[in-house]
């Protein structure tokens, strides 16, 4: 008998009918008259959205899910909240559910905010005497004070999510669900949301969420899973795992030179001191060649990321290219500000309105240094920045 | 671990073992208790139904007593000149009132059920509770209204100088068995329309017709022969139970015996069916709704 606010997942596969036909009569007869009118079809075809997915997650754990879109996560979380019934495999969660799956969660757009919180209290199990015991902390968190007895229609997108997170959150459930949450919400009230899941962390709530906020799971959660293609990929610290998902989805970017621009990237090198490998606060040096046939003048940008298209580094200058005559510039960093790790050079060229050159990954290199301080939970760090310090602690 | 086959995501089959497919299988103890842990659950959901009904109209709750109201009237009113209808002495409103409110409660609650599921598929889509609270909650709503469409009844027993009878003791026992009908079409019905929206059209003329097939408007005994009355009555245990109200209630004689008897039997068959599909069906809602 697992204690809980454990979840057991195993061999679960889920499918979909791959061609959308509802699986009401009418779907059913209109796939089945076609089906007859064509040729003997080959039945059936499914989608699979999971497939022999296996992992267990003990009382307490805060688990990451993360993938690409339609890699199944969220049909992954409505089956560990029982709402959808998975094709094969079992599942096992034990205590009280609360899930947050879409954003407006459990919130009735026809009854006010108060009526909501009950309501939704109701369908976690809980009596009219505890929800009423923590109905002030949940308006108070929720920052709706002024509007708990209007109808929830009426309520901003942002008021909407953010009831709907603090009544999950403040319930108490045993396993809390989260499915991209921090997308709606101003950076404050996301920074109060993973304030409030780490809370409920340390009582001893299992948490399992969803995001494509990399640096929010990182930092939330101590193992991740990623799924891909309904397949669970990886399992595993979730340094490891995030890094791993990162380099795994820049590979589906694909670090080359685009073709079919105005302005053609011919040659991108990057390069530390004297031509050896780049290290931490060493100088960097980034060679690129650029051509074009009609010429174009713009803004050239040179911008450093670990993988994804927002850089940690930009920099620009203009440039002007001749047609047909290629253009070599050289771009000299005195120090590079970054600890050791795997990174990507991005590289644009743009006008106002136009984009002469695409932003699009042109090499990916390797820095020396030494690994950046491990962050506590409760910081969210935004990007690998190196900084030479010196303490005095008297 | 799972570290090793992340090298070759090919090495996971096509299909799942047949052996591992996951089958409903129903435990009707655990689903019982937990419907019953669910049962503040079904308070909060009628109280929602009957709070979004009446929000933004300028009558409320009136409307619970109008619907039943202007039918009685229009019976009274139209019916009468046309036929000449056998009440036994009763006051045609009061005797057409009596069949109303059975009739009421039974076409409020299973017009609603049609629809519960796919209505609620936000939450269904979102929250687990066990699915029969839905159609539960249409019967406990349509139940509230009913209660309210009383308060017409005892209007016109006052002003016709009308008294109920001592046989009001039989109207726990017919309501039962009411409850017990309702409840069992309700759960088929709100289960078949997520697969077949067709219903949701369909469960209007019906109940347009259920409405003159049951008597509602005219006495048992004077459209159904008698030898054809068992049979009518399992296949519509209103029947029965709207007879059994006006001769309990109205008359102070005794219900009938047998055709009550087969109205219960053919009640609890419609709520063990209903309950059995909803079940083997419910693992489905939320892939179609």
């Amino acid at each position: 008998m697992l204690p809980d606010g454990s979840l057991r997942a195993d061999r679960v596969w889920k499918r979909f009918r791959a061609e959308r036909v509802p699986r009401t009569a009418r779907g059913r007869y209109d796939a089945w008259s076609k089906r007859l009118a064509t040729s003997r079809g080959s039945g059936r075809s499914y989608r699979w959205a999971l497939r022999d997915v296996s992992f267990d997650v003990g009382p307490g754990e805060a688990v990451g899910l993360v993938g690409r879109n339609g890699s199944g996560k969220s049909t992954l979380l409505k089956i560990l909240c029982r709402v959808m019934y998975q094709h094969a495999g079992e599942v096992d969660v034990r205590g009280r559910v609360g899930a947050l799956i879409e954003v407006r969660a459990g919130i009735h757009p026809e009854l006010t905010g108060r009526e909501n919180v009950q309501l939704y209290g109701s369908l976690l199990g809980l009596s009219r005497r505890d929800v009423q015991s923590r109905f002030d902390d949940i308006i108070d968190f929720a920052e709706v004070s002024q509007a708990v007895d209007r109808q929830v229609k009426f309520y901003s997108s942002g008021m909407q999510m953010r009831l709907g997170f603090a009544v999950a959150a403040f319930l108490e459930p045993n396993v809390l669900l989260i499915d991209e949450v921090l997308a709606v919400g101003d950076a404050s009230f996301q920074q109060k949301c993973l304030d409030r899941m780490r809370h409920v962390l340390s009582q001893g709530t299992t948490v399992v969420f969803v995001s494509h906020d990399l640096a929010a799971v990182e930092s939330t959660c101590s193992r991740v899973l990623w799924l891909d293609d309904g397949i669970l990929r990886q399992d595993g610290d979730s340094r490891e795992v995030v890094g791993a998902y990162r380099r795994g989805v820049e590979e589906m970017a694909e670090v080359g030179f685009a073709a079919d621009s105005e302005i053609r990237l011919v040659k991108a090198e990057v390069d530390g001191p004297g031509g050896a490998v780049p290290a931490t606060d060493e100088p960097l040096e980034v060679r690129l060649r650029l051509e074009s046939d009609v010429g174009g003048k713009g803004l050239l940008v040179v911008g450093i990321s670990e993988g994804p298209a927002s850089p940690i580094v930009m920099v620009s200058n203009q440039v002007v290219v001749e047609p047909r005559t290629p253009l070599d510039v050289r771009c000299a960093f005195e120090r590079l500000p970054l600890a050791g790790g795997r990174y990507y050079l991005w590289v644009g060229v743009f006008q106002r309105n136009r984009d002469l050159l695409p932003w699009h990954p042109a090499a990916s290199f390797e820095v020396f240094g030494p690994g950046l301080d491990k962050a506590p939970s409760a910081i969210v760090r935004l990007g690998p920045v190196a900084a030479k310090t010196i303490w005095e602690v008297t | 671990m799972v570290e090793g086959s992340a090298s070759s995501p090919a090495g996971v089959a096509d299909q799942p073992p047949p052996e591992i497919v996951f089958r409903r299988r129903l435990h009707l103890v655990t689903a019982m208790k937990e419907l019953w842990a669910a049962r503040e659950l079904v308070g909060t959901l009628t109280e929602r139904n009957l709070r979004s009904r009446y929000k933004q109209t300028f009558l409320g709750f009136a409307w619970s007593l109008i619907t039943p109201v202007t039918l009685m009237v229009v019976f009274t009113v139209f019916l009468r000149r046309v036929a000449h209808i056998e009440t036994g002495g009763i006051p045609y409103p009061i005797f057409a009132y009596v069949g109303l409110l059975p009739w009421s409660f039974f076409s409020g609650a299973v017009s609603a059920s049609s629809q519960v599921i796919v209505q609620n598929n936000a939450l269904l889509n979102k929250i687990y509770c066990p699915r029969e609270v839905f159609p539960i909650s249409t019967v406990t709503s349509a139940a509230v209204d009913t209660a309210c469409a009383m308060v017409a009844l005892l209007v016109l027993f006052a002003v016709n100088g009308f008294m109920p009878t001592a046989g009001v003791v039989w109207v726990p026992m017919l309501t039962v068995v009411l409850v017990l009908f309702t409840v069992g079409v309700c759960l088929l019905l709100s289960a078949l329309t997520v697969y077949v929206r067709d219903l949701r059209y369909g469960v209007t003329i019906i109940l347009q017709l259920g409405l003159f097939a049951t008597p509602v408007a005219y006495s048992l005994n004077t459209v159904v022969p008698k030898a054809w009355q068992p049979v009518y009555a399992a296949c519509n245990p209103l029947g029965p139970v709207i007879q059994g109200f006006r001769d309990t209630v109205l008359v102070g004689d005794q219900p009938e015996y047998g055709l009550l008897g087969i109205a219960a039997v053919s009640s609890l068959v419609w709520v063990a069916l209903g309950y059995v599909v909803f079940k083997r069906m419910e693992t489905g809602f939320s892939d179609v709704a």
